[in-house]
């Protein structure tokens, strides 16, 4: 849609091939992008499903009329965009007056909630939240596509409002779009169909001050400051951004094309005290930042592997089993890293686990390049899992032969040939998390190239001390 | 109000949109095109969903249709999705230019 659009306006006319589940999303993707009124020819049913003989049927009766059509029935529209978009509320008009359950059925109506009860965003509990920072509640952080929505201070209080958040965590929301908006983050392929869900990575003392969970049971809800702020993010990523689900007979577009999905990740936060007494550092400073200061980290998780147990003292004990399953279980997703040269994969670690590798004297970077060097698998199967996804010319001969890859995934051209499943050693993630008391680490996915991790300072108010002891 | 909301002992909440404001630039389509032949169609794929098996099936049904169609495929423009493609997507207008683009088509998904 982003290259028709793009000939659109140099005045070429064009028509998009778009399979009928996408078509929702085409139609918002096309909507932030200007136009209302896209010319799509629709592939019906599901492409990867259908045989030769039925593909070439579709091409000849349905694809190529509406693309002769496409290109020869149009008349030129004004889009009626600028008007509608000035028919939307200001930040601080009132939408609605009604009592709790009322609000609820507005919010609904309008896919503004997210299936849970929200805390009604009234003027004075948003003003509370805007306590928390110095920063002009109109300033605008970025614009958020694919609706391309501008995120600002005051939309980023409603939505922690809502969400449940306590105002006190408004600069950490604040960081966290900060680092949603970041071009390299790629928001605009938040609703891909591997239905990756975002995971906030916090560090500093600001989890010990907003009391956040990063013992056992890390990762559950229960604690508020990990769950609402949690759900928060994804409560964002469906208003602002517009990444919410297509439904059938409704009126709104939406730009979530998750076939499957998988719903908000509380936030992860590090056992810091744990880090320091092996002698490793946090998450943070292996992003570029100093130890001590409050940092969000934001990337894409895409699944989750087996807890697993490794035992005995021996760092080799935990090694081989943490590459053998968690490893392992990466095989899969390792396509689209390789195709991308980039993957951030990341492994979170009780601590108990932690300390015996690290008085094995091995560093977390020693962790990495272990799992970089060791972590392999067969070239035929990278190429087999590619090509049943949607890359159904995925060839790792042709990508080493333009230079889109490094040489070593084409060495020979033995189909069993081992090639590696980690891009980078940096690239690997590790998070000392979770019950002390056992010796667990589990795995969380990233998707390539859309959601890479972007790590940004929590920035707090020149009276964030007195604010906190104020309000407790 | 309606009656009920002002028989009810709840309180009111006055809420605010959680959304933020669009800043969309409206585009117009393009004129029409009404006779491909002496034109040239530029065909994008985004490496995807058998586009590779689509456009020969459309190309050789196009130039039944219009014999004087010149077409300039989808291995010579290259990758809409390829892990450089937001650089891609930038220079894109100047890629349409070199080739002489007068139509365009997009596969495969969304």
């Amino acid at each position: 849609m982003r290259v028709s659009i793009a000939a659109e306006k140099m005045s070429i006319p064009a028509v998009s091939i778009v399979a009928t589940t996408f078509l929702a999303q085409a139609r918002a993707f096309a909507k932030g992008l200007g136009s209302t009124d896209p010319v799509i020819a629709e592939y019906p049913g599901v492409p990867m499903i259908d045989s030769d003989d039925q593909l070439r049927d579709k091409v000849i009766t349905n694809l190529l009329p509406r693309i002769i059509e496409g290109w020869s029935e149009r008349t030129r529209k004004t889009q009626r965009n600028a008007e509608r978009t000035s028919l939307e509320p200001g930040p601080r008009d009132i939408v609605f007056k009604g009592t709790l359950q009322q609000v609820q059925d507005f919010f609904e109506k309008r896919l503004w909630a997210d299936g849970l009860p929200v805390i009604p965003p009234t003027i004075a509990s948003v003003e509370n939240f805007l306590r928390y920072t110095d920063r002009s509640p109109y300033e605008v952080i970025g614009i958020c596509k694919p609706e391309y929505r501008e995120a600002t201070i005051w939309n980023i209080a409603v939505n922690g409002v809502m969400a449940g958040c306590r105002p006190e965590y408004m600069p950490v929301l604040i960081a966290i779009i900060e680092a949603l908006v970041d071009p390299k983050f790629s928001l605009e392929d938040g609703g891909s169909t591997p239905g990756w869900e975002p995971l906030i990575i916090l560090n500093g003392p600001i989890i010990k001050e907003l009391n956040f969970n990063y013992g056992g049971g890390v990762m559950r809800v229960g604690r508020r400051a990990n769950t609402s702020i949690g759900r928060f993010l994804r409560l964002y990523m469906r208003n602002v951004p517009g990444f919410r689900i297509p439904e059938a007979g409704l009126k709104f577009v939406g730009s979530d094309k998750a076939s499957i999905g998988m719903s908000f990740n509380v936030v992860l936060a590090e056992n810091e005290e744990a880090v320091s007494e092996i002698g490793w550092v946090p998450f943070s400073v292996d992003q570029g930042f100093a130890r001590g200061e409050n940092v969000v980290t934001v990337q894409s998780v895409v699944s989750i592997t087996e807890p697993t147990y490794s035992a005995g003292s021996l760092v080799s004990n935990h090694m081989e089993i943490i590459a053998e399953v968690i490893g392992h279980a990466l095989h899969y997703r390792a396509y689209n890293g390789i195709r991308d040269s980039k993957w951030f994969p990341l492994i979170v670690m009780s601590p108990s686990i932690a300390k015996a590798i690290a008085d094995g004297g091995w560093s977390k970077d020693d962790v990495k390049k272990y799992l970089y060097d060791n972590v392999k698998m067969p070239a035929h199967l990278v190429e087999k899992y590619a090509r049943n996804s949607a890359m159904n010319s995925y060839d790792l001969k042709e990508f080493v032969a333009s230079g889109m890859i490094s040489s070593e995934y084409y060495e020979s051209d033995d189909p069993n040939r081992l090639v590696r499943v980690f891009i980078k050693p940096e690239m690997i993630g590790i998070v000392v998390a979770g019950d002390p008391g056992r010796n667990q680490s589990k795995g969380y996915t990233q998707n390539s190239r859309q959601g890479v991790p972007v790590s940004k300072k929590v920035q707090l108010p020149a009276k964030w001390q007195h604010l906190l002891r104020y309000f407790e | 109000m309606n009656q009920q909301q002002r028989d009810s002992t709840e309180p009111a909440y006055e809420v605010v949109w959680p959304l933020g404001k669009a800043v969309v630039t409206p585009v117009d389509l393009a004129p029409a095109i009404l006779d491909l032949n002496g034109r040239t169609v530029c065909e994008m794929w985004n490496w995807g969903f058998r586009g590779d098996q689509i456009y020969p099936i459309l190309n050789e049904e196009l130039r039944k249709r219009f014999p004087d169609v010149k077409i300039v495929d989808h291995q010579t423009l290259g990758n809409t999705h390829g892990p450089n493609e937001k650089d891609y997507v930038a220079n894109f207008p100047d890629l349409l230019r070199q080739h002489g683009c007068d139509a365009l088509i997009s596969a495969t998904g969304a």
